[in-house]
């Protein structure tokens, strides 16, 4: 009996991912544990290994969007028959990207097209949730037509089984979705990726808190000495500055708890424990993985979470547990010439500090001028959640911790 | 093929087991010189005598626990409630006695009890006398439930009863005992458990019960009319509930309605609609339609009685909505 592969659920609120590629070709053997295929996520493009061995019998689905639970392979023994497969079905956001394409298309043929037949696609409800019966939805499925190409004559424009039977005998379908060539040398058109797409709804979300900035700047001289001593005691952890970043900023957390915060409906929560998200430019797009108890760790261990969180989200390895449960974002940009930037919320989070380039400047001490180096750091807050004065002795207790970290540790 | 009134057909079943078993005997409130409230056991004190057409006392919990007795002692005797409103008064030894017995004694004891009784709207006897009550019942593991809506089967289906060794619950319904009927010459027993397809349909499914069998008949004529075939399917027994039936019907027209005279809320539609739902999801076309009385004591008035229990349109104008033509 062949074992179906079936789409796996990496995280929390998944309901679909994308087939990038198949890391196997049908006929090929596969060990348990093997990587088989590459799935994108909302959130991550993982791979997914085998969970049976065998020769992989048979792809069900090639690439695209499966709803989480769908079979789309079988692993067997050589020679053995495979089940049949209904066709993938057509998830809801296959139905928005459909309805999007009708809607964005601007091609004079495609245009002509939806003169010809204005009302062939349903007009998705308010949520982009196609109507259509439990049995539209099944005939759909089994004769492989789209519902988002079917004008639904039920109540409330539900597709039912009707429709679909038309649809089926040739009557207004959704054209068929190819891509027309981009005009040369013009305008290139990237397809949004689930991870971007992901970024641009939460970071349009982060825009509706009302938050506040507060800026302040540290003098990194002893923990620039205090990172070069790390070293050449342990050459080959490297800790970074970033490692002490997100060790002072878990110890001031949980001095100021109110700021290691989420707002709901009804509550302020405030977390146990700081989980200190880490803002990592990844091929794919800006990705969060998340060090998990960061003020019970050392430095080392700190520094160790975070090679390999960032060298999988350079990767594109990262695992959706991986980016779960943030408490607090540190978004550092010190490797770049800038001085000083407002990051925008990481929600559900109350706070995210911005860091800067640690860079030599001018600054009186004790009355003399002297050259130290700084770095400014500017933390956003979340005001549902957090009001100024706690935040600013948040951030002085990050000031000082910087400037004399044998208090954060 | 004889014709029956669906009075006289529950009165041929009762008379014939007593002819043929002495076990059998009935009992109730004025049903030996009266003949019933209704006039079902009009007659059997002169054919059978006092011993075995027993009146009892006013008091409904009284005579069920003495029917059960008597069951629990070897005997199968038919008591009948005279209202099923008065079933709130025998609930006690119905539910938590005559239901539970053969389960609490691992099968040493049965009880071969039947509850006869009546109930109804359509003739105005008020909010005391007319409920339909028989969802109640159903919730009730231990019990069998039966509501026949025609001569043949109330007659096939109470000599099932009869002869059921579980206490079966037994609704009639007022305004059906007039109707005539075509019934077999000999009485066949019909199975309990067995739901009547009354008349097939392409287009959806009409589940009724009693006297909304019949008024869903006649929707069923007039949505014909309309170009649309309606099937109409009678579960008769309500526990336990022929749901092969109900689902390949479903699974047949793609659509249903769910039809009784009593209150839809927590009906006994909703149990076929949960039933429905789970096992024809995927061929179901559109939502299905509950019809029942809408939730209120019923009046006294018949023009409001008449406004709260649905009716043969009530009927179709769900049939309409599930075709998309309401």
């Amino acid at each position: 009996m062949a074992t179906e592969v079936i789409l796996p659920r990496l995280g929390q609120g998944m309901e679909s991912g994308t087939i990038v590629r198949w890391l196997k070709s049908e006929g090929e053997p596969v060990e348990k544990g093997e990587p088989l295929f590459e799935l994108d996520t909302d959130k991550v493009t993982q791979e997914v290994e085998a969970e049976a061995a065998g020769v992989l019998l048979k792809i069900a689905v090639p690439e695209g969007e499966v709803p989480v639970g769908q079979t789309v392979a079988f692993i067997g023994s050589e020679g053995e028959d495979v089940p049949e497969v209904a066709a993938a079905a057509p998830t809801e956001e296959d139905a928005q990207k459909e309805a999007q394409k009708e809607t964005t298309s601007s091609e004079p043929e495609r245009a002509q097209e939806a003169q010809e037949a204005p009302q062939q696609a349903t007009i998705a409800s308010g949520n982009g949730r196609i109507k259509a019966s439990p049995l539209a939805r099944r005939m759909a499925r089994e004769r492989g037509i789209e519902l988002s190409g079917i004008r639904g004559t039920g109540p409330d424009g539900r597709i039912v089984a009707e429709d679909v039977e038309r649809a089926e005998a040739g009557g207004p379908t959704a054209p068929v979705s190819a891509p027309a060539p981009a005009p040369t040398g013009e305008l290139e058109r990237i397809p949004l990726s689930n991870v971007r797409k992901t970024i641009a709804r939460r970071l349009t979300e982060a825009w509706q808190i009302p938050v506040f900035q507060l800026q302040a700047s540290a003098d990194m001289t002893r923990v620039n000495a205090l990172v070069a001593r790390l070293r050449e005691r342990d050459p080959d952890v490297r800790i970074t500055v970033t490692d002490v970043l997100t060790k002072v900023c878990a110890q001031a957390l949980m001095r100021h708890r109110e700021v290691n915060a989420e707002f709901t409906e009804d509550a302020i929560l405030l977390h146990p424990s700081a989980n200190i998200g880490l803002a990592v430019a990844a091929p794919q797009g800006l990705v969060v993985p998340v060090i998990r108890g960061a003020e019970r760790l050392s430095l080392t261990e700190i520094a160790g979470v975070r090679a390999d969180l960032v060298g999988r989200a350079r990767e594109a390895k990262l695992r959706a547990e991986d980016l779960e449960g943030g408490t607090f974002t540190i978004s550092n940009l010190g490797m770049y010439a800038v001085e000083s930037f407002t990051a925008v919320l990481n929600p559900p989070q109350a706070a995210i500090v911005a860091v800067g380039a640690t860079e030599e400047r001018v600054v009186p001490v004790g009355g003399e001028m002297v050259v130290r180096p700084m770095v400014t750091l500017t933390a956003t807050f979340d005001h549902r959640a957090v009001d100024g004065a706690p935040a600013a002795a948040f951030l002085q207790t990050l000031k000082e911790s910087l400037e004399d970290p044998g208090l954060a540790l | 093929m004889p014709e029956l009134t669906y009075r006289e057909a529950v009165r041929d079943a009762l008379s014939t087991a007593m002819r043929q078993d002495d076990d059998v005997f009935i009992m109730g409130e004025d049903i030996a010189e009266m003949g019933g409230s209704m006039g079902v056991t009009a007659g059997m004190l002169e054919e059978f005598g006092r011993e075995r057409v027993r009146n009892t006392p006013i008091s409904e919990m009284a005579l069920a626990g003495t029917a059960i007795g008597a069951a629990m002692q070897g005997m199968r005797p038919v008591a009948e409630i005279m209202y099923e409103d008065f079933l709130t008064l025998a609930a006690e030894q119905v539910v938590n006695q005559a239901a539970k017995l053969r389960y609490m004694s691992g099968g040493q004891l049965t009880v071969p009890v039947v509850f006869r009784t009546q109930g109804g709207a359509g003739w105005s006897p008020g909010a005391q006398h007319a409920q339909q009550l028989e969802a109640w019942f159903v919730h009730i593991p231990g019990l069998k439930v039966v509501f026949a809506s025609t001569p043949e089967d109330v007659r096939g289906l109470l000599w099932s009863a009869i002869y059921d060794d579980n206490p079966v619950v037994f609704f009639e319904h007022r305004t059906l005992y007039p109707i005539k009927g075509d019934v077999p010459q000999e009485i066949e027993p019909i199975p309990i458990g067995r739901a009547r397809v009354h008349r097939e349909g392409e287009d959806v499914t009409v589940i009724a019960t009693g006297r909304l069998v019949h008024e869903s008949l006649k929707a069923a004529e007039e949505a014909e009319g309309a170009g649309i075939s309606v099937e109409v399917v009678d579960p008769r027994t309500l526990q336990p509930l022929d749901e092969e039936t109900l689902v390949s019907s479903v699974k047949k027209t793609n659509r249903a309605v769910v039809a009784h005279e009593a209150v839809t809320r927590m009906g006994f539609g909703a149990e076929v609609a949960a039933v429905l739902q789970y096992q024809a999801f995927d061929w179901l076309d559109a939502p299905i339609e509950r019809v029942g009385a809408k939730f209120s004591p019923l009046p006294f008035a018949p023009v409001m009685e008449n406004f709260v229990v649905p009716h043969a349109d009530d009927v179709l104008a769900a049939i309409k909505r599930t075709v998309g033509k309401g």
